[in-house]
């Protein structure tokens, strides 16, 4: 054993910002989270140039799986556009040369804020979505000892509780975004704060999608073909956002996934949540070029 | 303005055995590609200074010592190579985690022959309906000692090296044999 062996060259900057034993751990906790679909597995964390609570928990999950191939795209609520979807992407390439994309169907990794693109993703496809608050059981168990302590014990009769009380006072599950959801028919998760209209895209999809929480600390995983489950009652069917008859004002897509704009006179106005989607439906209205892959929802229905 | 930084042949090979074992332990019983033949890579992708190894193989410790991972009993380790193995006995030992904290179970490596031997059916999340897979050169019994340590969610997830290629078997698969 010499020095040289012990030792490395000189780098200005880790490849992919994060050093080894930060992407080491990070690889043996995201192994430990596939393994166990959907539990919260505790990781380390580490500091990125970033403030906690933007996106921090994604960008390391990106960071470790990144190669000078993978073609990043970054969304946040639908949009490739917005300044914190820009940086995170501009971020990536820079510390890792990766190629970007907008084209959902172009890209190898998807790292996502509170959204699942409205086209089908593939096998070969990662999607990595960040998660401000990865305990379901919070709103009923503020001590997250005893959250654990519930989920060891797959003691989740609260969280019925918590919507068979929605639907008493309010006559519907009010749970708009992070609708529970059981996974592999064992670990209650938030699904992050996708829409309900996203959730039944993670039931079997075909890819891999990774959760990272990086200021709660906690990483979990829904591999490809698992069942994710919506909590509901047998007589209280699951209902997604009532948005399949709603028509985007810009590109004129109907039976998607909506942003409400508030008008002047009091009315609202509609625009596709999905950026690209909204984009690929103006090319093919100008004779531009069909670019739309397959989509999940099919005429505002999820098709099975 | 920094330069891009590139990846060092370490950082890419890493990577590489890192995609290799997502990819299979996502998808169990689908073979994938290692950057290099053996249990090198995965060594170098996964170990450091955190982890407790035990290694059955005396060929693999210098390079396990290298990442400066602490050696350990079976019974304490969190990452186990078990090598070519002759009889199921270790995995009596192998720590399968808590119901508090089941990523704690081991991830354990072992040689076998991908494409030959006993045919068996998984089924389980990360698998389209059923998936089936010959794995040659395990000890009789090696199912069934396994079956009867997971306690899902505790247990540990089973690499499987033949040369370059990886198949796995984490603990939320349910494995048949025929």
């Amino acid at each position: 054993m010499s020095l040289s062996t012990l030792t490395k060259p000189w780098e200005a900057m880790s490849y992919g910002f994060l050093d080894g034993s930060a992407k080491r751990e990070l690889r043996r906790k995201m192994l430990k989270s596939v393994a166990v679909p959907g539990c919260q597995t505790p990781y380390a964390s580490r500091e990125v140039p970033m403030a906690r609570g933007w996106g921090t928990g994604g960008l390391q999950v990106s960071l470790t799986l990144v190669n000078p191939q993978t073609r990043v795209k970054v969304i946040d609520q639908g949009a490739d556009d917005s300044v914190n979807a820009a940086s995170i992407r501009r971020f990536i390439s820079r510390v890792a040369g990766t190629p970007t994309t907008m084209d959902t169907l172009e890209a190898d990794l998807i790292q996502s804020r509170h959204r699942i693109p409205e086209e089908i993703l593939r096998e070969d496809q990662v999607l990595v979505l960040q998660v401000p608050n990865p305990e379901p059981l919070r709103p009923v168990q503020p001590n997250m000892s005893i959250a654990r302590q519930m989920h060891a014990d797959a003691d989740y009769g609260r969280m019925w509780l918590q919507l068979y009380e929605q639907i008493v006072r309010s006559g519907r599950v009010m749970q708009g975004a992070s609708y529970p959801s059981l996974v592999h028919g064992r670990h209650v998760m938030t699904p992050s704060p996708i829409p309900r209209w996203d959730v039944p895209k993670l039931h079997m999809a075909k890819h891999l999608t990774i959760l990272s929480a990086g200021r709660e600390k906690r990483i979990f995983a829904v591999p490809p073909y698992t069942k994710v489950e919506p909590l509901v009652f047998s007589d209280v069917p699951y209902k997604v956002e009532e948005h399949g008859h709603l028509t985007c004002t810009r590109s004129g897509a109907t039976g998607f996934f909506m942003n409400e704009i508030p008008q002047d006179d009091g009315s609202s106005a509609f625009e596709v949540s999905d950026s690209e989607w909204g984009v690929k439906t103006i090319r093919a209205r100008d004779g531009e070029g069909e670019s739309r892959g397959e989509t999940w929802y099919k005429d505002g229905e999820m098709s099975e | 303005m920094l330069a891009t930084p590139t990846p060092s042949l370490a950082e890419t090979r890493d990577n590489a055995a890192f995609d290799a074992l997502l990819w299979a332990l996502s998808r169990p019983g689908l073979p994938r590609d290692l950057p290099e033949p053996g249990e090198q890579s995965i060594v170098t992708a996964l170990l450091d200074r955190e982890c407790l190894v035990y290694a059955a193989d005396p060929l693999l410790m210098p390079e396990i010592m290298r990442t400066g991972a602490e050696l350990a009993d079976i019974n304490k380790a969190d990452h186990v190579f078990l090598g070519a193995m002759d009889t199921s006995d270790p995995l009596a030992d192998i720590i399968i985690g808590s119901d508090y904290y089941p990523d704690v179970g081991a991830t354990v490596i072992v040689r076998a022959s991908i494409g030959s031997g006993p045919a068996l059916r998984l089924t389980g999340p990360g698998i389209d309906g059923a998936v089936k897979v010959q794995l040659g050169g395990l000890p009789d019994g090696f199912w069934k000692v396994r079956a009867a340590r997971l306690r899902y969610p505790m247990g540990f997830d089973l690499f499987f090296v033949d040369g370059a290629r990886v198949v796995a078997v984490p603990r939320s698969t349910t494995v048949e044999e025929f």
